[in-house]
């Protein structure tokens, strides 16, 4: 079994093979060894299986204006830019353009981490609204990729795309360039809830675009994305909103829960938990009724804010959730290479001198190689999203029995209440006598409980408390 | 006069009050509108130097010991720093005002906790305009206006002859005067009343020499009219304190004997002691001992306060000034204590007392891992203030601590504050109590000084209970009787008298538990008073009373730190106001909570906080994960300084608001 071959994070089930053919993971991209590694500076403790990257992130930053829950780092262009799909003739925003030239060059710059050539399995464009982008310019940062670093046979390259952004030509030109899984930026189904987010388009385009995508020959594999808790929203939009999203049938459902940043309009205009936002109970509401909604349409609620049809995990994501590496390109990316999680600069102007600087040979990064408590976290965070939840028996050898066993005793209490979820090998949930049974002493322990996950919904809505509850058992 | 003589009466005892923290600004800004001559001698200058031989020429009957006594914010400190600019002693406009408030919580509070002296030389001129004049020596000896520190104060007093009775022009005779008044009047001293303030619009100096008539016999021709803020009538003060305060009455030619006023601990000196020598002369080289514990010492530096410590080598009787002798700690230098003359058997001086403590609460670290840095702050602090009595408990939900006992609320104030300020100490305090007696079906007795060490099932009956009492005095308009009535009521009080000092003014006066007034009396009696109310209490007997040890519980466990003793009649509605105060400070959590208050198995009060609905991880944004590990961890260290009992986290907000639950209504 492959997922008991990886040492240090649960792994989702096999999968069933999605409708664009694939390859199953490469077996060596587990069973790869220290010595081809070993000499890498920063290499990583050696419970750490020194995976080379084999997905990437790239981040185009572009819109046409920043929505008012936003605060990642993007580039507003104005309401002139992108509305007008290009097919090549019409003069580039030359924001755009060296923007492009730059990320060219911080791909030229970075080192393949291994020199056997892994190919990428998946690729990101995320932003920003990277449907702004010019296909052709999205085309060569994937040439450049797989110029770098090699793509391999059947790799998911996903990218984000804003309802009124694109036509049904410009899809089909970036499904020509290699793109074959959109994640359409929805967010909502009522014209005042779009307008009181600052989003740049109404539900006539949603309809439109998901119109355009579901017609796109050569794209099955489709997300839409939608945020809960808006200011204003109520339980019959937030429903509306639901059987919208399900009627269009996407392969991937994105539910996020609004998060409000200070620095934002929103974090100046709304105090979370106050009116208009809902309250904790009213948002906790939305929350369980995705959940129900969405599992009762034929959705996997597979991770914290993801939902599936079978077979259909965001693979890009999973690289996240299983705490494997990934390269990253772009202002504000954050990479994770040999051990090593690193945020460019967030600001236009330092990451170009970054990338100088990458080229130059002259940058080396300050932030240190992550020891093994940091990788506990980074395990315990990650994997605690997900629905297959945390791999017991890795854990332990990663980590140390006694660890394991401290986290299950801190959880003790929460499955009994149902909050957590202790389950065997076969992924049978294991009633709490049997769970408290097996903690009784550290020779025992494991010998039934195998996995633990937060449920859901319950669970899952009390994942900061319950994760870091943990935190303080890992790092007091 | 029925009122003189009732007050009169009262003030047998030692008085206590507690002091409204006036800011500091309102003295500060106080300078001399016009200049004062200085009469200072020039051989005296504010910062020369000062020879054992010119201290020689001071004998008794050239010095003058006396002290400035005024309710809270009647001018005291200003006047003190123009007594001290008047000769020379500190230049006008330089240092700061409230010259002798050198602790920063003195400052900020506008009172005094520590005693000071300054020795001030002064040639009257304005009696004859001979310059040839006699120089006097005069030292002003400054008391805790504190009456927390009542017994300090009395010692003070002790050493002085004659004081200033500072009343303001426009708010006229206040609890705290009468207080203060009494105490003087007491130790025998000859009191100058100065009506300061006279600058004010509203000042009516002619109904406030009535009132000093009224009160306290007092000759309206015998009052000084000043106005520290301006300068007027200032020039009448130290003419005023040599003619009419008696010199010192010590014997020259006796082995030295003197009185400790208040100690000092410096940290390159050592125990620095402020001492009145009452007979005999002190020299640097002498063998001195404590009467109270018998310890001998060797006069290492000894000198006047002039006004910082100045070295003369010699104290002549009379005089005060500092002596430094190797002491290690305050603890051995006790206020009260008697310094003689090592190897002589000396006459003690009269009046000295070990500390009584009568506010109790407990001391923990906010940060539990921080015990050993909150032992050395108190450790530090009460080398200072030894009055403060310390011993170690712990308790379930607060980890190892401090049980600590004060001579009032406002010590216990003043020493969290010090922690904090001068030693920079994170503090939680529980809930403060006062020392109960109870007595068991088996005729044994306990005192009780922590409520969770009183057995919640004893298992053995309660047979009585004793709690100590004051006898308050509040002065108040007479249109806020009636509130101040049912205030007093609702805190058991019993009406003792009910008298009008003026026209507009009444006096009451009322038998209170200590425990009813230790939290939030005086802020309760100035709002519903508009502030106007002045209140003043000292210390009666101990009185049978109904009480009952409280507990609160968190799903089932008692929470030890917050138990107290309450009044049977009262259990009810305190239970409920902790109970929905604790409701209201303790965070959800991802179970229900029940909180509850309970005497014995009696549950009395309770709520129910509903669980934790939603917190919830949000997308980690493009592999970036940095972002929500700090939240995470964040998260984690909220936890962290949470104090826990059973699974419950309490935050340290709520064991900081359960102090400001209300004992009325």
């Amino acid at each position: 079994m492959l997922r008991l071959a990886f040492p240090l994070v649960s792994h989702l089930p096999p999968r069933k093979p999605p409708p664009i053919r694939q390859r199953p993971p490469p077996a060596r991209r587990y069973a790869a060894s220290a010595a081809t590694t070993s000499s890498t500076p920063s290499s990583p403790p050696p419970s750490h299986p020194p995976l080379p990257p084999s997905s990437a992130y790239v981040h185009l930053p572009f819109c046409r204006k920043r929505c008012h829950y936003c605060d990642f780092p993007i580039v507003a262009l104005g309401s002139s830019s992108g509305t007008t799909p290009s097919r090549g003739e019409a003069a580039d925003d030359p924001r755009i353009v060296d923007y492009v030239r730059l990320l060219l060059r911080e791909v030229a710059a970075t080192r393949p981490v291994s020199e056997d050539g892994v190919p990428l399995e998946t690729v990101f464009f995320g932003g920003g609204t990277p449907s702004l982008v010019p296909p052709r310019l999205v085309a060569a940062v994937l040439d450049a990729l797989r110029g770098r670093f090699g793509l391999s046979a059947c790799p998911e390259v996903s990218i984000e795309m804003d309802p009124g952004t694109f036509d049904a030509a410009r899809l089909r030109e970036l499904v020509g360039v290699g793109v074959n899984r959109v994640s359409l930026g929805v967010q909502a189904f009522q014209e005042d809830l779009l307008r009181a987010c600052g989003r740049a388009h109404g539900v006539k385009e949603v309809h439109e675009a998901v119109g355009i995508v579901t017609a796109c020959e050569g794209l099955q594999n489709w997300s839409m994305d939608l945020i809960s808790s808006l200011p204003n929203q109520t339980e019959e939009m937030w429903e509306e909103s639901l059987r919208c999203t399900v009627d269009a049938r996407p392969t991937h459902i994105s539910v996020y829960d609004l998060q409000i940043e200070q620095g934002t309009k929103f974090g100046q205009m709304y105090t979370p938990g106050v009116f208009p936002l809902p309250s904790d109970t009213e948002s906790a509401n939305f929350y369980k009724i995705a959940s129900k909604r969405l599992s009762e349409a034929g959705y996997n609620h597979y991770e914290i804010s993801s939902y599936c049809k079978s077979g259909y995990e965001c693979k890009h994501n999973l690289t996240y959730w299983q705490n494997r590496p990934f390269y990253a390109f772009g202002l504000g990316s954050a990479s994770y290479i040999n051990g090593v999680r690193y945020s460019r600069p967030r600001r236009m102007k330092e990451y170009a001198e970054w990338v100088q600087e990458l080229e130059d040979g002259t940058w080396s990064h300050k932030s240190r190689s992550s020891d093994m408590k940091d990788m506990a976290l980074d395990v315990v965070m990650l994997s605690l999203r997900t629905a297959w939840g945390l791999d017991l028996q890795s854990f332990s050898k990663s980590f140390g029995k006694s660890l394991a066993l401290s986290l299950c005793n801190t959880f003790k209490p929460f499955v009994e209440s149902g909050l957590v979820i202790a389950m065997d090998m076969e992924r049978q949930a294991l009633p709490h006598i049997d769970f408290e049974l097996d903690l009784q002493n550290e020779g025992d322990f494991g010998s039934r409980v195998a996995f633990i996950r937060l449920s859901d919904p319950d669970g899952f809505l009390l994942s900061n408390e319950l994760i870091s509850l943990a935190f303080g058992i890992i790092s007091p | 006069m029925a009122g003189a003589a009732v007050l009169r009466r009262s003030a047998r005892g030692i008085a206590r009050h507690i002091a409204a923290a006036p800011s500091l600004s309102r003295n500060a800004l106080q300078q001399p509108e016009r200049l004062l001559s200085s009469q200072a001698s020039p051989e005296h200058g504010a910062r020369g130097a000062v020879s054992g031989s010119e201290l020689a020429l001071y004998p008794p009957e050239r010095v003058r010991n006396f002290s400035i006594i005024a309710h809270v914010d009647h001018g005291k400190s200003t006047l003190a720093d123009r007594l001290l600019e008047l000769t020379g002693t500190i230049q006008k406009g330089h240092g700061q005002p409230q010259y002798l408030d050198k602790l920063q919580v003195e400052r900020e509070r506008g009172i005094t906790v520590k005693a000071q002296t300054a020795t001030m030389f002064y040639r009257n001129t304005t009696a004859s305009q001979d310059s040839d004049a006699p120089r006097y020596l005069l030292n002003l000896i400054d008391t805790p206006g504190h009456v927390d520190f009542s017994y300090e104060v009395s010692r003070s007093l002790a050493a002085c002859q004659g004081a200033l009775l500072v009343v303001d022009a426009a708010q006229g005779v206040q609890a705290q005067t009468i207080a203060n008044f009494y105490l003087a009047f007491e130790s025998n001293l000859s009191i100058i009343p100065v009506i300061n303030k006279i600058d004010q619009p509203t000042a009516d100096p002619d109904n406030v020499k009535d009132q000093l008539k009224r009160l306290f016999d007092i000759d309206p021709s015998e009052a000084l009219l000043t106005s520290a803020k301006t300068g007027k009538g200032l020039e009448h003060v130290l003419p005023a304190v040599i003619e009419r305060i008696p010199s010192p009455p010590g014997k020259c030619d006796s082995p030295v004997r003197m009185l400790l006023l208040d100690s000092y601990y410096d940290e390159y000196k050592g125990v620095i002691c402020h001492v009145a020598v009452v007979d005999g002369a002190l020299r640097k080289g002498d063998k001195i001992a404590s009467a109270a514990t018998g310890r001998a010492y060797e006069v290492l530096d000894v000198g006047i306060m002039h006004p910082e410590l100045t070295p003369t080598g010699v104290l002549y009787t009379g005089q005060v000034g500092y002596v430094i002798s190797g002491m290690r700690s305050t603890k051995e230098a006790r206020i009260g204590d008697t310094l003689h003359q090592a190897k002589s058997i000396v006459e003690p001086l009269p009046g000295f007392k070990p500390a009584k403590h009568m506010v109790f609460s407990g001391l923990y670290p906010a940060d539990g891992s921080d015990f050993e840095a909150l032992s050395h702050a108190i450790e530090k602090l009460t080398c200072n203030d030894a009055s403060v009595s310390v011993t170690k408990e712990s308790s379930n939900a607060l980890g190892m601590g401090f049980r600590c006992g004060f001579l009032g609320l406002l010590h216990m104030d003043v020493f969290h504050q010090r922690l904090e300020q001068e030693y920079g100490a994170q503090v939680i305090s529980t809930i403060p109590t006062v020392p109960y007696i109870f007595e068991y079906g088996d005729g044994s007795k306990v005192q009780v000084e922590n409520p969770a060490a009183l057995a919640s099932n004893p298992g053995k009956r309660i047979t009585a209970c004793w709690e100590p009492t004051v006898i308050a005095t509040i002065i108040i308009p007479s249109e806020y009787v009636g509130p101040v009535i049912m205030l007093c009521s609702e805190r058991r009080g019993e009406q003792l008298e009910y008298t009008f000092i003026d026209a507009q003014r009444a006096m009451l006066k009322y038998r209170l538990p200590l425990k009813e007034i230790i939290v939030d009396f005086y802020n309760e009696l100035k709002g519903i008073t508009s502030g106007y109310a002045t209140f003043d209490y000292e210390d009666s007997e101990y009185e049978q009373s109904d009480l009952v040890k409280m507990d609160i519980l968190l799903n089932g466990q008692p929470v030890d730190a917050m138990a107290t003793i309450v009044h049977n009649q009262k259990a009810q509605r305190v239970g409920r106001e902790l109970v929905e105060k604790l409701k209201k400070f303790i965070e959800r959590q991802m179970f229900e909570i029940t909180i509850q208050a309970a005497i014995g198995s009696k549950v009395i009060a309770r709520e129910t906080l509903s669980a934790m609905r939603k917190n919830v991880l949000a997308k980690c944004y493009g592999g970036d994960i940095t972002r929500k590990k700090k939240l995470l961890e964040k998260q984690k260290e909220g936890k962290k300084r949470m104090k826990r009992v059973g699974s419950v986290d309490i935050p340290q907000e709520a064991f900081h608001e359960l102090l400001k639950v209300s004992n009325s209504k």
